[in-house]
């Protein structure tokens, strides 16, 4: 029984950790064409709460969101964000920063 | 009619659609393409440095850029010496977050600042007069305004992008009269798609940067739609052929009364006659990941400036002769 318990502290920790440290945001999204989109989507995640930097690749269609200590986006908040600008969010993945 | 003669009849049909269709949606160039002559600048903050020129215009002996990511306009001289700085970063009044487009009207130079959703005011030596519109979708009001064309009588005609129209505004910035459906969409004609800029002939007629519909839209003094153009029927198809666009972001008007267009996912520019019959086209390829082409403008002698978005740098074209 006292597996379960230390999987579950450990699962705790890491997240509050991963909380902590500030998390990457990777996401693939459809219908980036020109700096004037890119500068839409990014203006769109710097008026979000806790988003430190936005990074676009528009070659790859790629949108790398870095948000501060404590912050979380959830996917449908990403989703949102995505869609007010006039995309489509097409993957997300998250990496906790070192 | 009889099996046998079907094809009698549809042969030439084909024929002659495939000949008209080669002649008007492959056309061939009527000019050379330009040279170029000169290029400045790199990527950077300090002076003369670029982090992402988004926007271009020419005045007297001068160019005006605009240098995105910096939140400033920067002047040179059509060899490129530096001269100064207008604007500096930021919300406030005069400040400037993402400067597009630009335009140059009586003295006054015009900035479309996409991000703080407004039109800034300068006379040219750098001095802020006033700022035109806020965040909205209101009339006056802009969501991320791309360019700016001058008429004559001081009346503003805005590329509203994120708005999906083209809003026409007293020297005041009143509302006087809009194109396209406001938060609409539409490949259909006098319909937007990210509109991008704007610019006036000497007759008053608009021309409008259809950015994401890959096309040029021109609408008379009336407001009513003259012609439009861009790939077959001008209905959102891009392609990389003479007269075809692929995410259209400048446009300007030279003193020769041709269109100039950046055709930014092609990396060219592409000139035309007012009536939208294909000339020439010029630009380089990218050396890193994204286009070149991004802004237009063209100056009195009939040299061509181009803000290079992927070099960070302005380029100088001259007409082949």
């Amino acid at each position: 029984m006292k597996h379960p318990f230390l999987i579950i502290a450990a699962a705790l920790l890491w997240s509050t950790m991963a909380a902590a440290q500030g998390v990457r945001y990777e996401l693939r999204v459809d219908g980036l064409a020109c700096p004037f989109c890119a500068y839409g989507i990014e203006k769109k995640f710097k008026k979000t709460k806790g988003v430190e930097a936005v990074d676009i690749d528009l070659e790859r269609g790629l949108v790398v969101v870095s948000a501060g200590e404590g912050v979380q986006l959830t996917r449908e908040q990403v989703e949102r964000i995505v869609k007010d600008a006039g995309f489509t969010l097409r993957s997300m993945t998250e990496k906790t920063l070192p | 009619m009889t099996r046998r003669m079907k094809p009698l009849v549809i042969f030439p049909l084909v024929l002659c659609f495939s000949l008209l269709a080669s002649c008007a949606w492959f056309p061939e160039a009527k000019e050379p393409p330009y040279a170029l002559v000169k290029s400045w600048g790199e990527k950077g903050s300090g002076p003369g440095q670029f982090d992402e020129p988004t926007g271009i215009a020419v005045a007297g002996e001068e160019v005006f850029v605009s240098d995105a990511r910096n939140g400033r306009i920067l002047v040179f001289d059509f060899d490129g010496n530096y001269r100064r700085q207008i604007g500096q970063p930021g919300e406030g009044p005069g400040q400037l977050g993402r400067p597009m487009n630009l335009e140059i009207s009586a003295d006054r130079l015009y900035v479309a600042d996409y991000w703080n959703d407004r039109i800034l005011i300068y006379d040219l030596s750098g001095a802020f007069q006033r700022g035109i519109g806020e965040r909205g979708a209101g009339p006056g009001q802009f969501k991320e305004p791309g360019g700016v064309a001058v008429a004559g009588n001081g009346d503003l005609f805005v590329a509203d992008f994120n708005n999906h129209r083209v809003q026409q505004l007293s020297s005041g910035g009143e509302f006087i009269r809009q194109w396209g459906v406001t938060g609409e969409t539409g490949f259909l004609a006098g319909k937007f798609n990210y509109p991008t800029d704007v610019a006036l002939d000497a007759e008053g007629n608009l021309y409008v940067a259809d950015g994401y519909n890959d096309r040029i839209q021109v609408f008379g003094p009336d407001g009513a739609l003259l012609r439009k153009w861009g790939g077959p029927f001008a209905l959102n198809l891009n392609g990389s052929f003479n007269g075809w666009f692929a995410t259209v972001t400048s446009i300007d008007i030279g003193p020769g009364g041709n269109v100039f267009v950046a055709d930014f996912y092609n990396d060219r520019v592409q000139k035309f006659t007012l009536q939208g019959r294909f000339l020439t086209a010029f630009g380089v390829k990218p050396a890193g990941p994204v286009h070149t082409a991004m802004a237009v403008a063209v100056a009195d002698d009939g040299h061509v400036f181009v803000a290079d978005f992927d070099r960070n740098r302005v380029e100088k074209w001259a007409p082949v002769r």
